[in-house]
């Protein structure tokens, strides 16, 4: 299989070091549909299942590969060939829409979904876009990176209304965030003054 | 049908034995045959991917037994196998023979849950009890390696925890010689049962281009007639240099899923005889203590030691930037993990991709024209666990 096929339908380099090999494209949001349909039916490709649906946020990120917000990452495999492929979407925080591709991979409906429910992004004619993993009434997407761990309301069975109420959460004991990353590095720092002022 | 007639929906669980767990099924029956099954999932969801960005690699780990609970160990294995491709290291030899034939372990295992659950689904009881035993004397070398019967933590990246007790070895392999008579035993119970039959020959036939379409893998996959198999086409681990065969279906329906699972185990005792025979002596860690921990004899007498512990468990390894997508065969198909590295010592993004959540959805598919008392059959068929579909 030729990477000049992929390279066709690719609309930039991913800058982020993909290990294990896998084929990887970056395409523009607006041909999804067009690209997973050709990968699909490309005789020399034949991508044709769909293996998972994913997002990261990249508000934290320190390393610089996208300058949008959120990256879909669709992952195919081709059952003839043996070849997986990544194919990545950048999407940003302003227009969370993107086409589905519900109507070429019939399995892409849960994925979808899922991304809906834990990140927000809009899939545009997908079937049946509800949460999937969360309550029924829940607020806000818990994966992206400004939703606190702890969440915002918790549940509890309430003996005198005889039902379940929600609340907001309060902690038992201080959330504990251990910054233990290198305090080695802090020191290196000042040694390093201090020996320059000598 | 008279013209007055409505369809009614009723409520499938969550709470019901046959629900295989915390699943809301709405139902929508015309008379006795289903019309449509929408599945309500999440009531089991922990939030698993978003703990995992907060631990360090290491921490981790537990969270993956706690996805599929009754294969722990092969989901440690995707784990391990992703942070090993970040750290663009390789687990020593006999680390990868103790993993593979750990897995295979977990698979049975696995199995023997499924299938007797299933039985037990259509009216038999007896293989649960018989199973059951079977499954304790197994879960014993998973408490022998590891110290826990089901939330192992064993598979670490870089190798496994520690290395095998005495004498395991020997007793396994007195064990795993005999265990194919219990296989027949069961097999006796089932395969040949004619209400057994009934009750899953011909309900839910998923065809060769249906399971393809619907991303199915697995035992569900092979069933179906599709001779895919992740240990042979995407081999990790030592599996390239065993010998096994993959069993494959015809039609698609209950009973083949039924019998490509009873197969599997079969082929999986070859292959842990197999590990057992060729397992070579030597580490079952990798030997760099910027990423794995110190033996405790040698924390006794330096300080080297003592610091790289101190740091390894407190701030953790340091992951190079990446992103990468391992998947290894677990018991229910699939199971992989996309993993997201900034170059800090926890995962920026861990995506699991379970093979659960994909076959439940294929579950309006195959009830769809069939009774409501088919519905459990088809279920039990699939090898649902809601630990891993939920997350």
């Amino acid at each position: 299989m030729s990477p000049n096929i992929l390279q066709k339908y690719s609309t930039g380099n991913f800058h982020f070091p993909i290990k294990s090999g896998i084929d990887n494209i970056l395409v523009n949001k607006d041909s999804i549909l067009e690209v997973t349909q050709k990968i699909k039916e490309d005789e020399d490709l034949l991508y044709d299942q769909l293996i998972d649906i994913t997002v990261t946020d990249n508000m934290l990120s320190k390393s610089s590969y996208s300058n949008e917000r959120f990256t879909l990452i669709y992952s195919f495999l081709s059952l003839k060939f043996n070849k997986r492929l990544f194919i990545f979407t950048n999407i940003s925080e302003d227009n969370l829409d993107i086409n589905s591709i519900t109507q070429i991979f019939e399995s892409a409906d849960w994925f979808e979904r899922e991304c809906y429910d834990l990140f927000g992004i809009n899939f545009v004619n997908h079937p049946n876009l509800q949460r999937i993993m969360n309550d029924y009434n829940f607020q806000g997407h818990p994966l992206r990176k400004d939703f606190p761990l702890t969440g915002y309301e918790e549940v509890r069975y309430d003996e005198n209304l005889k039902k379940v109420v929600y609340e907001p959460v309060t902690l038992k004991q201080e959330f504990r965030d251990f910054d233990s990353e290198s305090p080695w590095e802090g020191m290196k720092e000042t040694i390093k003054e201090e020996l320059e002022k000598k | 049908m008279s013209e007055n007639f409505k369809p009614v929906t009723l409520n499938f669980g969550p709470q019901h034995p046959a629900a295989h767990g915390v699943l809301r099924l709405l139902v929508q029956l015309e008379g006795e045959v289903v019309n449509k099954a929408e599945p309500h999932i999440g009531l089991l969801h922990r939030g698993t991917e978003k703990l995992i960005e907060q631990k360090t690699y290491t921490q981790a780990i537990p969270y993956f037994d706690r996805l599929d609970y009754v294969s722990p160990m092969c989901q440690e294995h995707a784990f391990a196998l992703a942070v090993e491709n970040l750290l663009n290291i390789e687990a020593p030899k006999r680390a990868q023979y103790i993993r593979v034939m750990f897995a295979e372990v977990t698979r049975i295992l696995n199995h023997l849950l499924n299938i007797p659950a299933f039985a037990m689904d259509i009216g038999a009881a007896t293989p649960m009890l018989w199973a059951f035993e079977e499954r304790e004397k197994m879960l014993e070398f998973h408490e022998a390696v590891s110290g826990a019967r089901f939330h192992a933590a064993y598979f670490r990246p870089g190798g496994v925890h520690q290395d095998l007790p005495e004498n395991l070895l020997e007793k396994m392999k007195k064990y795993f010689t005999n265990f194919p008579k219990f296989i027949d035993t069961l097999e006796e119970l089932l395969t040949e049962n004619r209400i057994f039959k009934q009750r899953s020959v011909d309900i839910g036939i998923l065809k060769k281009d249906d399971a393809k379409r619907l991303s199915c893998s697995g035992p569900v996959l092979r069933a179906s007639g599709v001779a895919w198999d992740l240990r042979k086409s995407q081999p990790y681990d030592v599996y390239e240099d065993l010998d096994f065969d993959i069993p494959v279906g015809k039609t698609g329906d209950t009973y083949d899923r039924y019998l490509v699972r009873m197969e599997e185990m079969r082929e999986s005792v070859k292959i842990i005889l197999q590990c057992i025979e060729n397992i070579p002596e030597g580490p079952v860690m990798v030997e760099n203590n910027k990423i794995t921990p110190p033996k405790r004899s040698e924390m006794k007498n330096s300080m080297e030691a003592i610091i790289h512990h101190f740091k390894l468990f407190t701030e953790g390894y340091r992951v190079p930037e990446g992103i990468t997508y391992k998947s290894v065969e677990a018991p229910k198909g699939e199971f992989g993990v996309v993993l997201i590295s900034d170059g800090s010592s926890k995962p920026y993004r861990c995506k699991l991709r379970a093979p659960g959540f994909v076959h439940l959805q294929a579950l309006h598919f195959l009830s769809k024209g069939h009774q409501l008392a088919d519905v459990p059959s088809i279920l039990g068929s699939l090898d649902i666990v809601f630990g891993e579909v939920d997350r």
